[in-house]
């Protein structure tokens, strides 16, 4: 018993060395007149209004990508969650379909579909848009589904022996014991399009992310410091924000009955 | 949509039942659920299932309702076949059932859950007006006479989380009864009640007019049912008037 657990800290300890190893940590020492400026720019930001402006107009822009790639989710992933959970008996080789389709969907990384589609619809936010949303849809499937298996079945049981059919078994049964779940794994898509989109931004995909890139490019080390506040920006507001919308949905959740 | 339509009449015949999960490693025994029961209820008449847990009780409940396998036998209710996929959803929606512990959906108004038997009447109307928290209109007048006949009037506003256990199986009742259903079946009603809110159940399911077929593995309750049919190891042992004390101590006794 002792000497496994032994054996398994040295595998980690080696594993760890490993990985570090590859990092090349070695670079920190290397940091030339280049890096120390990025690091001034960056720890003074540029503060001019009209540089404000447009970052507040590249931050608007990240936002819509996120909004509008959640919605857009939604509308690929209701079907398909719906097919995948077992509580909508749907039929067998549907469902097998439905899985393979959510799998694949969600299989390919965001930043894949965005090069792709920068190369198809052009760069801009419709490419970050639809990567956002063509991922999100087959990782929201997988969590509603999940979520909608999950619920209490002998009060669902109850309603569909009450000669309720499908429609009347799913939204007097099963959503009503999942919308919390569903709307919080909502949410929590929302806070993650928020991030991927600053990164598809990089490949050209619109918002922050792509005014990032460029200020890198162009060594405007100061905007890139106002960009990287701005992304934090974003990124806590909405998450605060979600979270206040989180404990108000879910707020009957708590009251468990005695 | 008013009062019960006539009260429906019960035929069970040589119905057996085997669970499919049950494994041989168990005892033969508990591989099956119901064996050759067979059962007749008079339109109105009102019966008691007795027996301990695992005995068949709800087994036989929902085989009334055409869920779960069937080895042999035949069911009819009110002269449908429950295991009939045509006739599976007539017979359910003309029956009533309230389920151990109530079994409402948690996280919904106990108004919703009163109406939750009864989707099949709303129409798109009614599922609008569900939507808006209103009730659909074809069952309006209804509700409010059950819930005032159940005392339960003041508890539609309030979540099912919120009510006792005792307040539950009174939505439950009204829930079972809104479709003016021709067969009540409860299952266990009194479980988890105090003893006032059990007799309060029990007395409510036998104010109805309904044909009513009670599970319970409670003697006490058995006891205010005029028909007592017994069941152990899923055979009817007795069926007739109330068990003597010797009988209902060999109901109980372990094999």
């Amino acid at each position: 018993m002792r000497g496994s657990r032994w054996g398994g800290t040295a595998a980690l300890l080696v594993l760890l060395a490993w990985a570090v190893s590859g990092v090349d940590p070695g670079a920190l020492g290397r940091l030339d007149v280049r890096g120390a400026r990025a690091l001034r720019g960056v720890l003074h930001p540029d503060l001019a209004p009209q540089f404000l402006r447009e970052v507040l107009s590249y931050a608007a822009e990240t936002l819509q990508m996120a909004v509008a790639g959640v919605a857009l989710s939604c509308v690929l992933a209701v079907p398909l969650a719906l097919l995948i959970a077992g509580s909508s008996r749907a039929p067998r080789p549907l469902r097998a379909l439905a899985r393979l389709l959510a799998g694949l969907l969600r299989g390919v990384p965001e930043l894949v579909y965005a090069l792709v589609l920068v190369a198809v619809v052009g760069l801009g936010p419709l490419a970050g848009t639809l990567a956002l949303a063509v991922h999100g849809a087959g990782l929201l499937a997988k969590l509603w589904s999940e979520q909608l298996e999950s619920v209490d079945g002998r009060a669902v049981e109850a309603v569909r022996l009450a000669g309720a059919g499908r429609p009347g078994v799913l939204l007097l049964g099963v959503l009503p014991q999942a919308r919390p779940g569903l709307l919080s794994l909502l949410l929590y898509q929302l806070e993650c399009n928020v991030r991927s989109a600053t990164v598809l931004g990089v490949v050209g995909a619109g918002g922050l992310g792509q005014a990032l890139e460029l200020s890198l490019r162009l060594f405007q080390y100061a905007r890139l410091g106002t960009l990287v506040i701005a992304v934090l920006l974003l990124v806590l507001g909405v998450d605060a924000l979600s979270r206040r919308l989180r404990g108000r949905w879910g707020a009957d959740v708590r009251s468990v009955p005695a | 949509m008013t009062g019960p339509a006539s009260a429906t009449g019960l035929v069970v015949a040589g119905l057996t039942v085997v669970h499919p999960g049950a494994r041989p490693a168990l005892s033969e025994v508990s591989l099956t659920a119901l064996h050759e029961v067979s059962l007749v209820a008079e339109p109105g008449e009102q019966l008691v299932v007795l027996g301990r847990s695992g005995a068949g009780k709800t087994t036989l409940l929902h085989a009334l309702l055409g869920a779960g396998p069937r080895e042999a036998g035949t069911v009819r209710v009110g002269g449908l076949d429950p295991y009939d996929p045509a006739q599976r959803l007539r017979v359910r929606r003309s029956t009533g059932l309230v389920l151990q512990g109530g079994d409402l959906v948690p996280r919904v108004r106990a108004r919703t859950a009163a109406l939750s038997g009864s989707s099949h009447l709303f129409g798109a109307a009614g599922w609008w007006a569900l939507a808006r928290g209103r009730v659909p209109a074809p069952l309006a007048p209804r509700l409010a006479q059950l819930a005032g006949e159940q005392g339960v009037e003041q508890l539609l506003d309030r979540p099912v989380a919120a009510l006792s256990g005792g307040e539950r199986q009174r939505v439950a009742l009204v829930r079972a009864l809104l479709g003016g259903p021709g067969l009540l079946l409860a299952d266990e009603p009194t479980a988890g009640l105090d003893p006032a809110s059990a007799d309060a159940a029990v007395s409510a399911l036998l104010a109805q007019r309904a044909t009513l077929v009670v599970t319970t593995h409670d003697p006490l309750v058995a006891a205010r049912f005029p028909r007592v049919v017994a069941l152990r190891d899923g055979q009817v042992v007795h069926d007739g008037g109330a068990l003597s004390a010797v009988q209902a101590e060999q109901l109980y006794a372990r094999a």
